[in-house]
């Protein structure tokens, strides 16, 4: 179509729109409200996968070595501390390091108590805290030091740093504040040494750890390290890191049906807003029929009638998506501070307007029926 | 010299069977360039019918429409939507005016949609807005006017594009007689300036001395001519 004659169905498409105000304002509040919708769910999904592989990602190794059945990297249980040994003379290993994970209770400096999540770093801090509100983070390695996140304060009752509190029953002082690491369960993670964690953990023998990780030697990919390394040890489960991140979401999202629920409202969120946007679409359109029959009779195609159809609804998307977006962006600047922040990703964003867009184009399909069936003939029985 | 628009045993027969309608019963016409027409009958008599069939916006049964010497294709509704843009030009009887566009506007998308040029429409525009006095009413919407300031938006959008055919569905039937009377003169002296044919259904018998020719039309067939 020339761009004059597009110019054309443009401006009468949105002088129409204008006409009927109110019901150009409630198509708009839907859409909206299922962009908002749609994409707040999807960026808390986004910010709960992030939020429960942070630690894996972060560790930044090619290969993790785990007691059989770990379902995700929360729920590690006890390895013989002598895969470290043995994974360590796996040709292509080029590193290894042993890394302890457990739940604990953590008694608060006034006595109420809650539940934690326990990791222990060995000597290379891969694993530890990648942020730190001021201190370093190798005050892990100071006797009883823990380190705990800023925004977990609250929750484990400590206000300053050299507060002393007790994980299982034994004296632990919080030397150092993380920022920024939050956890998908309700339990705060807390970091120390791998070897005091398995000291505060009584379920623990002294010679067992949760997990081994391994970096590759340059030219050897994870895949074939995890290979070889699987050949080696006879029990127990080798992932490269990318397997791990996809267990412990598939696990999260899928296994706990906490994703589902997500992904569910988000879908309820493009649905409805799809049926009020075809709703008041097709309403705007049928108020118009009388003009519609006017404008063929006068020499406009069905073409161009259908075009106009289609441009209103892409406008009264685009407005609705902008407007959204704009509530989404305070929201998620405002969530960034809280343990469930909403990720708002370009991708995830693109792709929900895409099919928000394509939404509102289904939805006026219904409305492109009502201008096939006008009798233009009709303009001269009004 | 080609005549502006005929028909021959054109017929028009709504629904089927024993239900069946017939609402043209084999009309045979012919118009010529400039010639104002008035279309009279009863109710029912298959004035609409004949109009709309002559403006391209429904199909006859049987029969042959002529504009300009070129047969009209019923079955091509792009080449019907390219007659309806260029050669034709309506008047309804309420005006039919898009309540959302201004004056201006709701002439100057016929013009567009015509394909005139803008330089020409504007000159178009003012020239047809100052012979039918409306001016001063460029720039407000059709709610905004009286019923026969809108009757005359309807013809100046019916003239704009200089169609060669104008057809006017009784065009003062929402009017008092002065005004209505007023408009039909209007329509008739600028069809005639524009040399188009005007074809008008009208049933107020006062207009006739108006018009170069009348048909009467009774029960689908002419009766006088």
């Amino acid at each position: 179509m020339p761009v004059d004659k597009f110019c054309r169905m443009l401006s009468i498409a949105i002088k129409m729109l204008l006409h009927n105000k109110t019901r150009s304002i409630s198509t708009i509040v839907g859409i909206t409200f299922a962009f908002f919708l749609s994409s707040a769910q999807v960026g808390l999904m986004v910010g709960w996968c992030n939020t429960c592989t942070a630690i894996i990602r972060h560790a930044n190794v090619d290969v993790w070595v785990m007691a059989d059945h770990t379902p995700a990297f929360d729920y590690g249980t006890p390895i013989p501390r002598q895969r470290l040994y043995q994974v360590r003379s796996v040709p292509g290993v080029a590193w290894a390091e042993s890394m302890f994970m457990g739940w604990m209770f953590w008694r608060r400096p006034d006595g109420r108590v809650t539940n934690i999540e326990l990791v222990g770093v060995d000597d290379g801090l891969v694993g530890a805290p990648w942020k730190m509100a001021d201190q370093a983070v190798n005050v892990i390695f100071d006797p009883d030091s823990v380190i705990i996140d800023t925004l977990y304060q609250g929750q484990l009752g400590v206000e300053r740093l050299g507060e002393e509190v007790e994980i299982g029953d034994r004296r632990a002082v919080v030397h150092g504040f993380s920022k920024d690491v939050r956890t998908l369960t309700a339990a705060p993670f807390v970091f120390t040494s791998v070897d005091a964690g398995v000291k505060y953990d009584l379920r623990y023998r002294a010679d067992e750890i949760t997990y081994v990780l391994a970096r590759c030697e340059s030219g050897v990919t994870p895949e074939q390290l995890r290979d070889a390394i699987s050949a080696e040890l006879h029990s127990g489960q080798v992932l490269t890191s990318t397997e791990f991140v996809w267990k412990t979401i598939r696990y999260w999202m899928l296994e706990t049906g906490l994703g589902i629920t997500v992904i569910t409202t988000a879908v309820l969120g493009l649905v409805i807003g799809t049926v009020i946007i075809g709703q008041t679409l097709y309403s705007i359109t049928n108020d118009h029929l009388p003009n519609y029959a006017t404008l063929l009779a006068i020499g406009f195609g069905r073409g161009q009638l259908v075009c106009i159809v289609l441009i209103q609804a892409i406008v009264l998307g685009v407005i609705g998506i902008v407007i959204g977006s704009t509530i989404l962006g305070r929201v998620s600047a405002l969530s960034q501070t809280t343990p469930i922040p909403i990720e708002t990703r370009p991708d995830v964003l693109g792709g929900i307007v895409i099919v928000l867009l394509g939404s509102c184009v289904v939805a006026s399909l219904l409305s492109v029926r009502s201008i096939f069936r006008i009798d233009p003939v009709s303009v001269f029985r009004n | 010299m080609v005549s502006a628009l005929t028909c021959q045993d054109l017929t028009k027969t709504y629904g089927r069977g024993a239900l069946a309608d017939r609402a043209l019963g084999g009309v045979s016409l012919a118009f010529a360039h400039g010639e104002s027409c008035m279309l009279l009958g009863p109710s029912g008599s298959g004035k609409t019918t004949l109009l709309s069939v002559l403006g391209c916006l429904l199909s006859p049964s049987s029969g042959v429409v002529e504009i300009a010497g070129r047969r009209v294709d019923y079955g091509s509704p792009r080449s019907l939507t390219r007659l309806r843009r260029s050669t034709l030009g309506f008047v309804f009887q309420h005006a039919q005016l898009l309540q959302f566009l201004t004056v201006q506007e709701n002439l100057g998308i016929v013009a567009q949609n015509a394909g005139m040029q803008a330089k020409a429409t504007s000159a178009r525009l003012e020239q047809l807005l100052g012979q039918l006095g409306l001016s001063e009413y460029a720039h407000r919407k059709p709610g905004d006017l009286s019923g026969g300031q809108r009757q005359r938006v309807a013809i100046a959008r019916a003239l704009l594009h200089r169609p060669s055919i104008i057809l006017a569905d009784e065009p003062t039937a929402a009017l008092d007689w002065e005004n209505g009377q007023a408009a039909m003169r209007l329509l008739v002296d600028q069809a005639k300036a524009d040399d188009a044919l005007l074809i008008a259904v009208t049933h107020d018998t006062r207009l006739t001395p108006l018009f170069d020719r009348v048909i009467l039309l009774e029960s689908g067939k002419v009766s006088a001519a």
